[in-house]
């Protein structure tokens, strides 16, 4: 039972950043936006996050300045392919190749100091039984992440400003046409999904390492990319593949302590699963039924008024 | 005074080749700008990085061994991207051509023969045309997204080469480091010119971006890339079947992936050890979207690449600037092509301010 429990926690724990980074990439792909820069921004907000903790030790500040780090990196790439009408899959690329770098700097005078990890959000006496800590014990970002699946759910289906994201993803040229600014809007949904990144990034070295490694994101940015085609675009269905991959990236973080039946497998294979998983992912996603129908139709083509 | 962009009636040749060369120079000057505002000397990091390696011969040879693998994956990639087939999953095929090669070597260890280096490179090749055909064959099949794929299969390749330098193919005498032993004469590249570290695969990559060239140039192949990446409806009514030109771009590029593979664990190598993945892969996304997807730009733009590489490693050692600092050079050389990329279309042209008000 303590093992169960303590299994799910860790999956939570896994889950909480490739959760909120999709979500952020949700509603930039809706507003027809491809940002494949997800990967970067992630790590441009772990390093803010990082030195943010590092210095003050306030975990919101933390988030918050990962936040900021994020959507300042994701102006490069609105600049680019909104103001410029570049192509938008390399320049994703090129911010992703951005982030590495910069973070690797900024990060290089920060090796091997560990910060301290973000506490939970509920005081102690609140989850004293097991149960309940599995619901009160987790630190603030997980609980937004939650709130997050929920309040991009209303604002895109129940909002007018959520229509006209969508209205922009879908036909930007009626958009531009009955006078709404296509470009405006997609800088917004650019600048959220930067903001998303970069928390989700401040949250590995907060809630998972607290310390500050290269490249720490290990490709996670890439699976929330590939967890919005998954989703087919919808929030609720990124909350389960989200917690799907959670759980896959467990099980290599148990089979790597040892003992069990997962050991007998080689550990290299574990830590390849959450890749592999994601291709066989995209592969049932596509069996099951076209997966580009869902796909807002503008999603990746640069917006050009016809006059 | 304000700009406007206004549409050229055709697309501008001359920008699509002074562009790259302003998005280098760009480049050297912001990066100077802001690593001096960082705290860095600036215009000692454009010094090292850009022009050390150039100025200092004893560098040439560097220069060539790290330009040749960028040159041969770029002009993959410039071929496959000409066709709209977003394969950036080189790097998982030069990891699966290096692995096909060190298993051929490690399979012949102790022989001799002229055979043993062509039946690596074929194998090599083979890998990377391989593991290159899963996202094609998943694209043309199921129509999923080869960018990620591709870029899954990246990471998933890296660990592969844990697995087998840990286990099965790991050195019995390498006192327990994980990495295969040093391969026999016969497997190892040699070197062309005598006394440095100049190998093989520095003339084999020039003759590729040669080759290339012409058949992007001169041949049906070329001509079928091109149009489907310029005009696929064009393409379809002219009987250009996109799948086939799919598996083509993938096939072109992985092979090419996995012949710099093989090259790379043959000649600097010579072993295969977990650092191998060196991100050449990636880098060739830069080299060829600075190389104007054209494989004699290739060519060119490895060099450049290459210079940043081994200019890092210069300015890293003397004035102390991390290594990642070449990263971001090279991802800024990318960024200002990109914004240049609207010049090719458009053109500024100085307007007077309007006298009405809230013009934005």
């Amino acid at each position: 039972m303590e093992l169960v429990l303590a299994i799910l926690i860790t999956v939570v724990g896994a889950s909480t950043p490739i959760l909120i980074a999709a979500l952020g990439e949700l509603v930039v792909e809706r507003s027809g936006v491809l940002n494949l820069g997800v990967e970067g921004m992630m790590l441009i907000g772990a390093i803010a996050g990082f030195v943010v903790q590092f210095h003050t030790g306030n975990p919101y500040l933390a988030l918050l300045c990962g936040a900021a780090a994020g959507m300042a990196a994701s102006l490069i790439f609105g600049f680019l392919t909104l103001s410029l009408s570049a192509n938008q899959t390399a320049t994703g690329l090129a911010l992703t190749i951005f982030g590495t770098g910069f973070s690797a700097l900024a990060g290089s005078s920060y090796s091997a100091r560990p910060v301290t990890l973000m506490q939970p959000l509920f005081p102690a006496e609140f989850y004293s039984s097991p149960i309940i800590r599995v619901i009160f014990g987790y630190s603030f970002p997980v609980y937004f992440s939650f709130v997050m699946v929920v309040a991009i759910w209303y604002f895109l289906h129940k909002t007018r400003a959520g229509l006209i994201l969508r209205a922009v993803g879908e036909n930007d040229q009626s958009a531009h046409s009955i006078g709404y600014s296509v470009i405006g809007v997609r800088y917004l949904a650019v600048m959220f999904g930067g903001a998303m990144a970069g928390i989700a990034g401040a949250c590995f070295p907060l809630l998972l390492t607290p310390q500050w490694a290269e490249r720490m994101t290990a490709g996670r940015g890439w699976i929330a990319v590939a967890l919005v085609v998954f989703a087919s675009w919808k929030p609720f269905r990124l909350l389960g593949g989200a917690y799907l991959f959670g759980l896959v990236m467990t099980m290599e973080l148990y089979a790597k302590a040892g003992g069990g039946p997962l050991s007998a497998v080689p550990s290299e294979l574990w830590a390849a699963l959450p890749y592999i998983a994601t291709v066989v992912v995209l592969v049932l996603i596509s069996i099951r039924r076209d997966a580009s129908t869902n796909a807002p139709a503008c999603l990746g083509k640069p917006f050009l008024p016809a006059n | 005074m304000q700009f406007r962009l206004e549409k050229r009636r055709e697309p501008s040749k001359a920008m699509i080749y002074i562009t790259p060369v302003v998005a280098v120079v760009l480049t050297m000057v912001v990066g100077a700008l802001i690593f001096s505002l960082i705290g860095y000397d600036g215009i000692g990091a454009v010094r090292e990085i850009f022009l050390t390696p150039l100025t200092n011969s004893y560098k040439w040879q560097d220069l060539g061994i790290k330009a040749a693998p960028l040159i041969i994956i770029g002009t993959g990639l410039s071929i496959a991207y000409r066709a709209n087939v977003w394969n950036i999953g080189a790097e998982g095929q030069y990891v699966i051509g290096g692995l096909a090669g060190t298993g051929i070597a490690l399979l012949t260890y102790g022989m001799t023969g002229w055979w043993i280096l062509p039946l690596m490179v074929l194998a090599g090749i083979l890998g990377g045309m391989a593991y290159a055909a899963i996202p094609a064959l998943l694209r043309t099949r199921l129509k999923v997204n080869e960018i990620l794929t591709s870029l899954m299969l990246t990471y998933a390749s890296v660990q592969l080469i844990y697995y087998l330098i840990r286990a099965p193919w790991k050195d019995p005498m390498g006192m327990g480091f994980p990495q295969t032993r040093l391969f026999s004469e016969a497997a190892r590249l040699p070197t062309i010119i005598p006394g440095t570290i100049v190998h093989l695969g520095v003339p084999i990559a020039i003759v590729v971006g040669i080759i290339a060239w012409f058949i992007m140039t001169r041949s049906v192949f070329g001509y079928r890339m091109r149009v489907v990446g310029a005009a696929p409806h064009a393409a379809r009514y002219g009987g250009f079947s996109e799948n086939k030109t799919i598996w083509l771009a993938m096939l072109v590029s992985g092979a090419l992936a996995g012949l710099a593979g093989v090259l790379e664990v043959a000649g600097p190598f010579q072993r295969m050890v977990p650092g191998f993945p060196t991100n050449y892969g990636f880098t060739a996304i830069i080299v060829a979207f600075l190389g104007r997807l054209n494989p004699l730009g290739v060519i060119v733009a490895g060099v450049v690449l290459a210079i940043t590489f081994v200019g890092g490693e210069v300015a890293q050692t003397t004035i102390g600037l991390p290594n990642a600092a070449t990263g971001i050079f090279q991802a800024m050389m990318l960024f200002f092509l990109l914004a240049g990329d609207i010049l090719i279309k458009y053109r500024l042209r100085r307007v007077a301010p309007q006298p009405s008000v809230g013009a934005a």
